[in-house]
């Protein structure tokens, strides 16, 4: 098996504005940031296939704007940003294909769980899951971030465009809600 | 310190339980490689030029720089002040010294001196007083 080669985000980043090394370096920005993406998708709109259409797309607009990015910000807070933002429209849209208002929470996206072939958790991480459905849209977000990747609050705000001190005040209501939920499902 | 979350990692850890097919990142790494199409790139050198990276250390530089050059007008104007100010002490000194030579000189005029003086006037006064 061939060595991986080293991902340098700076010159990945130099590369991408060379019309001569742009898909070369956009392919390494694939292979380096699609399992991170996947997972945080994932979390969001829970179905396998769904979060591969969503990853897709993800990457599609990333490609179709590069030339919009500049290096101001992090290649990573850029491709979380799209990501993020691609799951509510994809969420939303889903809602409303089941007749679903905006403001209903996603615990539709749950309960079609225990028929998905790429979930092999048990009843208690579907309790989790479902409780994790429950929460608002930023909130469930943020905890996602927090409690599975383990984001730090810093990196956070960067992507979400809010204060530190309030994703902390996310988290702890997520937390909150959730342990609420746990303790009556239980 | 004990983390707000740790009640619920105990008890259903950070597995959420979804997987996915085997090998899938590297074919959707493959497959979307694949699929990107051609775009226009605007060719950028965002690499820094050498004056983007001089920059920090030439004003750091005109900093000192200038810094120095007030520190060295301030201390010629502190020395100069100094020297006026010694320069006219010295020249009070100087008229004091003077003042005080006068002082001294008047000393220099001795008895003898004095008595042909007396002895001149009164001389003078006898013989105005014959030609009355």
């Amino acid at each position: 098996m061939a060595a991986r080669e080293k991902y340098d985000e700076a010159q990945v980043v130099e590369q991408l504005h060379d019309p001569k090394q742009c898909r070369m370096a956009f392919g390494k920005v694939i292979e380096h940031y699609s399992s991170q993406l996947y997972w945080q998708i994932r979390r969001m709109v829970i179905d396998h296939d769904d979060a591969n259409d969503v990853l897709q797309n993800t990457f599609l607009k990333a490609w179709t704007s590069i030339d919009n990015f500049r290096g101001d910000a992090k290649l990573s807070t850029w491709l979380y940003k799209i990501a993020i933002n691609e799951s509510i429209t994809f969420v939303n849209k889903k809602k409303v294909m089941n007749q679903l208002s905006i403001d209903d929470d996603e615990s539709f996206l749950v309960n079609q769980l225990e028929s998905d072939e790429w979930f092999d958790g048990d009843q208690a991480q579907i309790n989790l899951q479902k409780a994790i459905a429950t929460l608002p849209e930023k909130q469930r977000l943020v905890f996602n971030l927090r409690y599975y990747d383990e984001m730090k609050y810093d990196e956070m705000s960067e992507i979400l465009g809010t204060s530190e001190g309030a994703l902390k005040a996310s988290y702890h209501h997520a937390v909150k809600k959730i342990e609420q939920f746990l303790g009556e499902t239980d | 310190m004990k983390r707000e979350d740790s009640t619920i990692k105990q008890k259903y850890g950070k597995d959420a339980g979804f997987k996915v097919p085997d090998n899938y990142f590297e074919d959707f790494n493959k497959k979307m490689v694949a699929m990107l199409p051609d775009v226009e790139i605007t060719p950028v050198d965002i690499k820094p030029t050498m004056w983007q990276r001089l920059k920090p250390l030439a004003y750091l530089a005109a900093m000192f720089a200038g810094v120095w050059c007030m520190m060295s007008v301030f201390s010629h104007i502190t020395a100069s002040s100094d020297i006026n100010g010694v320069r006219a002490v010295a020249e009070k000194l100087q008229d004091d010294k003077s003042n005080v030579e006068d002082f001294m000189m008047s000393g220099a005029v001795s008895d003898y001196d004095l008595l042909n003086y007396e002895d001149s006037v009164a001389m003078s006064n006898e013989e105005y007083s014959i030609d009355k």
